[in-house]
């Protein structure tokens, strides 16, 4: 399968920008985290007062593409939304409310759905566009790409935005996931003619329960932006093969 | 009834989560929803569940009075007076 990435933003702890993500994959400057969330003054305080973080860091990155890309509301395009674990802190606050029989709060409960930042980007941006909320374990970010190529193959699409966005797990989940997880968010625009980035993305199944799985997005975000021609990443149920073209 | 309304207003402000908007900013009369302050539908449930907690009051969400007393302030403390 062949990627032609027109516009990508990504966003995790002080690396923003592509000169950042560039610097970081050379070795250049390291990884940091960093509570400091982006301002969207853009978005009405009205609609942004129901952004938690997960929903801000993901709007910072989609708005950075698509105005990039210059899509408004005369040329929206499709979207593709991920998350392994969707926005975990405001579920899991959710569910403790159940436990203890107070009252829902009617908002969290509307938006701890997993497609509730694509509503939320919907509702901003006009954008009324088929939108998928999609996960897939430790494969989200890479299978994101594959249902975002799918989606552009198979319906003779220009373009489609693909996103993922993930949080560090409250800390009750952190014995069930691996620790190399991070807080980051990814949107890119995906179209059909060689573009900015161009990678080939191929997977075969596996079934390996010993291997120490990687973090796909830092591991697809270091090998596109630094030197490596090509990469293999494993996860316990596909091996990956990404090469540059 | 002053007290209340100025009760009412911070519940207003901290469960709706009103950036930037003080207790004086909302005017008694005008309405709360749509044109006045500009809250939705999301915001009157959430709005409801907080005066259940706080003054144990429970308004109805699909009585024709629920869009009456919710209209403002001044009858969302109305309301509330004469049920708690």
């Amino acid at each position: 399968m062949e990627f032609h990435i027109e516009k990508l933003s990504a966003w995790c702890g002080n690396l923003h920008t592509s000169q950042q993500w560039q610097q970081w994959a050379l070795g250049e400057i390291t990884y940091q985290d960093e509570d400091e969330l982006p301002a969207l003054k853009q978005i009405p305080a009205m609609q942004r007062r129901r952004l938690s973080r997960f929903a801000k860091l993901t709007m910072q990155c989609v708005l950075d593409v698509t105005t990039e890309a210059s899509i408004d509301e005369s040329n929206h395009i499709p979207c593709v939304f991920s998350s392994r674990h969707g926005d975990l802190h405001k579920t899991s606050k959710l569910i403790e409310d159940v436990a203890q029989k107070q009252d829902l709060s009617p908002t969290h409960f509307g938006l701890s759905v997993h497609n509730a930042v694509a509503g939320l980007y919907s509702i901003f941006s006009k954008n009324k566009q088929p939108m998928t909320a999609t996960s897939a374990g430790e494969d989200t970010f890479l299978m994101a790409l594959v249902d975002g190529y799918a989606k552009l193959e198979s319906q003779k699409l220009d373009r489609i935005l693909v996103v993922y966005t993930d949080e560090i797990v409250p800390e009750k989940y952190t014995p069930y996931v691996p620790d190399t997880e991070k807080t980051i968010s990814v949107a890119l625009i995906l179209t059909r003619q060689k573009s900015h980035h161009n990678v080939t993305i191929n997977f075969t199944s596996q079934q390996n329960k010993n291997i120490e799985t990687e973090f796909q997005a830092l591991s697809f975000l270091s090998f596109l932006y630094g030197k490596e021609q090509h990469i293999n990443v494993n996860s316990t149920r596909y091996q990956w093969k990404l090469t540059k073209l | 009834m002053n007290e209340l309304i100025n009760e009412v207003k911070q519940l207003i402000i901290e469960t709706l989560e009103l950036e930037d908007i003080e207790p004086a900013d909302i005017a008694d009369d005008e309405a709360l929803f749509v044109d006045g302050l500009g809250l939705d539908s999301i915001d009157a449930l959430e709005l409801g569940v907080a005066i259940k907690k706080a003054y144990n009051v429970k308004i109805d969400g699909d009585s024709a009075d629920s869009k009456k007393h919710f209209y403002s302030v001044t009858s969302l403390c109305q309301f509330i007076a004469e049920n708690r």
